[in-house]
């Protein structure tokens, strides 16, 4: 045993003391709140997803003439493959709410101040690049729904002044949707956003490591209370612990609410009443209440104030050191955002 | 070096770019539609296309051109859903933002009547008395969910 450490020692120079050192660093207080690991939440279920997605990618086939087929064979004849795509579904629909709940936790407790700007930046590109991996997965399953959704998306890029045309025919591979589309949101949702999201969070965790994380002091706890604890073992502990607590609501889900199968793309026929995913719902009723152009054209303007929004609020800041705007504005979005999307659900059109 | 480097490189997204980008439009052929003496002022028919989209064409006009012909697109100008004829309300209606159109297809509420479009229109063209229409040739639909029939043909004649 000896001699095999020793001999791993030789060809791998590091120390279980220095990797101890290099992982753990002090981690403020707040963090043993749970509503405050919700950063974590997100990058657990990436890696579910990754995992189920490799597992689902085994059978399915990106071809319009056998997307369908394979999904079907997915769910109601391969071995458990049912729990896998339920796991896969519910691991997406709560990753998209743990990033969206993250960024207004992050908001409302301005941790994206200086010098977190651009991290606050990488974050809103990863909550983008969460909601186009849900639409291109959504579109795979080749379901009457999920054509029409990626019909209208790919149409929605095609308002967009100058560049929309192009955007359009890179997405669909065509001027419409056609035999070699499903496979370029395979390969997008498969390979090429992962990949981009891989990056970006190497990047937002290298960051939160180098600048450190913002920390708060609540009323309640001890003036002499240390204001640090360990990362190794404490706090990896309590996100080993949310991952537990997850994969039982994951399992729980996929088996209490499991996945089943619409009626199959008809690209001649729209169904009567239309409704992309929940996270959607907000974009969709945007677009019913305006025209396209419109509509597309508002959407981007606030998703770029949102992105360059740390600056913004550093001017405010600057004219006005006591105020609050931050936090009006806010609320204002939010309630925006969930009275749309509960507009949305509670209609038929 | 950098020169070099960016040239190089440069040249490879160039060429990965023109790898992505769709090579050919989708395309398109004028298909014979009836002959013209066949329809009067009123009358309309059903047409399947190679894609198998029923297109409705109705004769609005008798002065023997072709703008007496019209060929509706259940296509919705907005974002590309297909549209349903709604008996009910004299209207077309698409069910994605609600969209609302005349049986001329001009759009009478929702998105589409807020950016003044209307149902789009198949281009058709007479030739000695022959009326022709442009369609698509190839479309998904046709791949894999109609049976082999007889495509390009008007179908239930002159109603």
């Amino acid at each position: 045993m000896k001699a095999l450490r020793a001999w791993f020692a030789e060809r791998i120079p590091v120390s279980g003391v220095q990797i101890a050192e290099l992982t753990n660093e002090p981690v403020p207080n707040h963090l043993k709140r749970w509503w405050f690991c919700l950063g974590g939440t997100p990058a657990y279920l990436f890696i579910v997803q990754i995992v189920t997605g490799i597992l689902l990618a085994f059978y399915y086939e990106a071809s319009p003439k056998t997307a369908y087929d394979s999904v079907r064979y997915i769910t109601e004849e391969a071995a458990f493959g049912w729990f896998i795509r339920g796991v896969h579904k519910w691991a997406a629909t709560l990753m998209v709410a743990a990033v969206i709940l993250h960024q207004i936790r992050i908001y409302f407790t301005g941790a994206y101040r200086k010098p977190r700007e651009l991290n606050w930046m990488i974050g809103c590109c990863l909550l983008m690049c969460t909601l186009v991996i849900g639409f291109t997965g959504y579109s795979l399953v080749y379901e009457q729904l999920s054509y029409w959704g990626a019909t209208v998306g790919a149409n929605i890029s095609d308002t967009v002044p100058v560049v929309g045309g192009f955007m359009k025919k890179m997405m669909l591979a065509g001027d419409v949707y056609n035999e070699r589309t499903l496979s370029r949101f395979f390969i997008l949702h498969a390979a090429v956003m992962p990949t981009i999201m891989i990056m970006l969070l190497v990047v937002h965790i290298g960051l939160i490591r180098l600048q450190g994380i913002t920390e708060f002091r609540f009323e309640d706890e001890p003036a002499d209370k240390p204001r640090h604890f360990n990362f190794f073992p404490d706090h990896l502990l309590t996100e080993l612990m949310v991952g537990l607590a997850l994969m039982i609501l994951l399992c729980v889900l996929a088996t209490v609410f499991p996945v089943s199968m619409g009626p199959r793309a008809d690209p001649l026929s729209t169904p009567e009443v239309i409704k992309p995913e929940w996270f959607f719902y907000v974009t969709f009723r945007w677009l019913k209440l305006f025209s396209g152009t419109v509509a597309v054209l508002s959407m981007g303007f606030i998703v770029f104030i949102m992105f360059i929004w740390p600056f913004i609020d550093g001017a405010i800041r600057r004219y006005f050191p006591k105020s609050e705007a931050s936090v009006w504005i806010g609320i204002v979005g939010a309630a925006l955002i969930i009275g749309l999307t509960v507009w949305e659900a509670m209609v038929e059109h | 070096m950098i020169g070099t480097m960016a040239v190089s490189y440069g040249t490879l997204f160039s060429y990965a770019g023109q790898f992505l980008y769709p090579a050919n439009p989708t395309p398109k052929a004028w298909m014979f539609v009836i002959d013209a003496v066949r329809m009067k002022a009123g009358d309309s028919l059903s047409f399947i296309a190679p894609s198998g989209a029923r297109v409705a064409i109705a004769r609005q006009n008798d002065t023997g051109a072709v703008s007496d012909f019209i060929a509706l697109s259940s296509t919705c100008p907005h974002l590309g859903c297909q549209v349903h004829w709604e008996g009910q309300n004299n209207r077309f209606f698409c069910p994605c933002h609600n969209g609302a159109f005349d049986p001329q297809g001009k759009a009478t509420s929702g998105p589409p009547a807020d950016a003044g479009q209307s149902l789009p229109q198949f281009p058709l063209k007479l030739e000695n008395g022959l009326l022709f229409i442009e369609v698509e040739t190839q479309s998904l639909a046709a791949v894999h969910q109609r049976e082999p029939m007889e495509q390009g043909e008007s179908d239930g004649g002159v109603a």
